[in-house]
């Protein structure tokens, strides 16, 4: 019996360092009218990857930027020519949306298959295997039912997903699984909508008495305090729940015999959300390399693996999935599109 | 010059420690049982980004990893490998200063110039049959959630509208696609123009106006937004700044992305409403109506909306508000009346 030692992922880029990447790519992306940002994103995806490191290795990007650019211009046809359509002619317009609607299972198994394919750990890639038939569920038709349901179907639905995007991924030839349960996607949903309830209630008995009883100057304060109140406390309750979702995600994901451990702590990520939103701000937005960095480094940092053996003799195990994918790859082309 | 390297067989995740060397001209990555000697044609190196790991990727799917910078630059000095433009910009503070200050200054004169320019341009070559659809789409909504039936007398409804149709305006001057009225108790006395034309006129502001010509001031103010397609220009320059203050900021939250997406975009709708005034001045004075008017029922607006304003609140309206400071706007309407009279 070998003794489970946690291995942390760690995240070693630099604020000051990611700075010069990120004006340079901005600069470029401005100057060509948006065409550069396809080459900026694989440079800001090899910097923020490189520096992700597990066990003595990082991990890599390999997307081909030209690949990226094209998946760009199909986008942007294709959802300006609706929100063309949508002011000028309504009929073309919403056959555009449905068709769109329709293709998005399609476009999404794609973009992750790009995604999973161009990432690679110690020279062995990752891959994706969801079938779209599986997408067209989990990503239309679920989150149909659940509006239907007026949202009561919501935490099945997003189980569906979790459970879609985690099993088909694969490192090597070694499977991810997630083994989360519909109960505690309920429970963890039920919470954070409980809490919410009392949260207004409170804010609004404890507010709404204080603005009846001031007046003058200190009614606009008293209606001021109530509404940053408000817009704070339920921004930080939707990252309590954020957070407990993703830390729930992870330690019930596990690849072979890796298990993840994620210890995200909601008050440190809404501090340091709330600072960098704040210095940006402030900083008329140059703050924005060193908040991704402070950000991505919080995040990484508070994810571990842990094995019952040692990690390397499992990696030894790992191995290429197929040899010759790389012209199915060549083929394929990205979308970003955004959760 | 010597190496060392963590090298992975792209077959299989196992770790072998490597050494990298130049000999006879060709890359020689030598360590237990495994032996390459590369050409260049067989490899490429991926470019400095930063401190993040370098990385010799082999055209049969293998890889190296080397984490010493120093020596790899120098292994690369030999191999006379030229770092890529792109990298070299990001090697130096000095660069990358000029270029955030090329990068401040074309984001700001986008702002200031390229983009209001370009949406005047893109407004005046949308179609008519376009514009119909537009002003019908938003109309059909607004009526939905925020409008009721006039109460207006039909009478007082078509006199309006005669003193509208009479209106003298400058060569340039637009007359609106439709004049309609319509009553909403939620937005209070107003008047607006949609991005079509149309100008649509609320029962609370005629209500409030004390003669006629204090409803022609108004409506001489929406014509200049008619003439010049400000609505539309507005639509066209916000939408641009929503999407380049998402993609800079990111992220991080949506909610703290609107703030300053609406600052940035209250100016150019300050902008609108001062041509608009100008535009007004000049139609008053074609038609002989003093300027007197529009201040009158500006003041009352005003006075309607909000009862005390302090000065130094008045100052900031001027800044967050669309519209700018009323004691402002007479300021420069009196002026532009005045001109060349």
């Amino acid at each position: 019996m070998t003794t489970t030692t946690p291995q942390p992922l760690s995240f070693t880029g630099k604020g000051s360092e990611y700075f010069k990447i990120w004006i340079v790519n901005l600069c470029l992306s401005v100057l060509t009218l948006g065409i550069y940002s396809a080459w900026a994103k694989v440079r800001r995806l090899q910097y923020f990857y490189r520096h992700t490191q597990l066990a003595d290795a990082c991990l890599d990007y390999h997307g081909d930027p030209f690949v990226i650019f094209k998946g760009r211009v199909v986008a942007f046809i294709l959802f300006g020519s609706y929100s063309f359509f949508i002011e000028t002619n309504p009929k073309i317009g919403l056959s555009l949306l449905a068709l769109i609607m329709l293709a998005m299972p399609w476009m999404l198994v794609r973009s992750f298959r790009f995604q999973l394919h161009n990432t690679s750990y110690r020279g062995l890639r990752f891959s994706f295997h969801g079938t779209i038939g599986a997408a067209f569920v989990s990503f239309l038709l679920m989150p149909l039912l659940s509006y239907l349901s007026l949202g009561l179907l919501w935490p099945l639905a997003r189980k569906q997903i979790t459970h879609y995007l985690r099993s088909s991924g694969a490192y090597g030839n070694c499977s991810f699984a997630f083994h989360g349960t519909t109960g505690q996607f309920y429970k963890i949903s039920l919470m954070t909508f409980a809490s919410v309830l009392l949260y207004l209630i409170a804010v609004i008995t404890l507010g709404g008495g204080l603005i009846s009883v001031s007046e003058g100057m200190a009614k606009g304060i008293a209606v001021t305090v109530a509404i940053l109140m408000f817009l704070f406390g339920t921004l930080f309750i939707l990252d309590i729940f954020s957070v407990r979702l993703q830390n729930y995600i992870w330690n019930n994901t596990s690849l072979g015999e890796i298990r993840f451990v994620s210890e995200l702590s909601a008050g440190k990520l809404f501090l340091i959300s709330l600072s960098n939103g704040l210095l940006i701000f402030l900083t008329l937005g140059f703050y924005k390399p060193y908040a991704d960095i402070r950000l991505t480094s919080y995040r990484i940092g508070c994810l571990s693996i842990q094995t019952d053996a040692d990690i390397d003799s499992f990696l030894a195990k790992r191995e290429s999935e197929v040899a010759a994918s790389g012209e199915e790859i060549a083929e394929m082309f990205d979308m970003d599109i955004a959760f | 010059m010597r190496v060392t390297a963590n090298y992975y067989d792209g077959l299989n995740a196992r770790r072998y420690s490597v050494e990298l060397e130049l000999q006879n001209g060709l890359l020689l990555l030598h360590g237990e049982n495994i032996r390459h000697e590369l050409k260049p044609e067989q490899y490429k190196i991926s470019n400095r980004l930063g401190s993040s790991p370098r990385v010799l990727l082999l055209n049969n799917g293998a890889r190296c990893e080397i984490s010493d910078s120093v020596a790899f630059e120098q292994l690369l000095a030999q191999l006379n490998h030229q770092p890529s433009l792109v990298a070299h910009l990001e090697l130096s503070w000095h660069f990358v200063l000029a270029i955030a200050l090329i990068t401040l200054a074309l984001l700001t004169s986008g702002y200031f110039f390229g983009l209001p320019l370009a949406a005047e341009k893109i407004a005046y070559r949308i179609s008519d049959n376009t514009l119909v659809l537009i002003d019908k789409q938003l109309i059909k909504s607004i009526d939905d959630e925020l409008m009721q039936p006039s109460k207006l007398a039909p009478a007082r409804q078509q006199a309006i509208l005669k003193r509208l149709q009479m209106l003298k305006l400058p060569s340039n001057g637009v007359k609106p696609r439709q004049l309609l009225f319509r009553a909403s108790p939620l937005i209070g006395a107003n008047a607006f123009t949609l991005p079509g034309g149309t100008i649509i006129v609320l029962d609370e502001l005629v209500m409030l106006s004390k003669n006629d010509a204090e409803i022609i001031a108004v409506l001489a103010h929406e014509l200049g937004h008619v003439t010049e397609r400000h609505a539309l220009r507005q639509i066209l320059q916000a939408s641009v700044v929503g999407v380049m203050v998402g993609w800079l900021v990111g992220d991080i939250s949506s909610i703290i992305a609107i703030a300053p997406a609406t600052l940035l975009e209250t100016r150019y709708s300050r902008d609108f409403e001062r041509r608009a005034d100008n535009f007004a001045a000049e139609v008053l004075k074609l038609n002989s109506i003093p300027p007197r008017r529009l201040f009158d029922i500006l003041k009352r607006l005003e006075q309607d909306r909000s009862l005390a304003i302090s000065e130094e609140t008045q100052h900031l309206t001027d800044f967050f508000s669309t519209h700018p400071a009323t004691s402002e706007r007479e300021r420069i309407l009196s002026e532009s009346y005045n001109k060349g009279k």
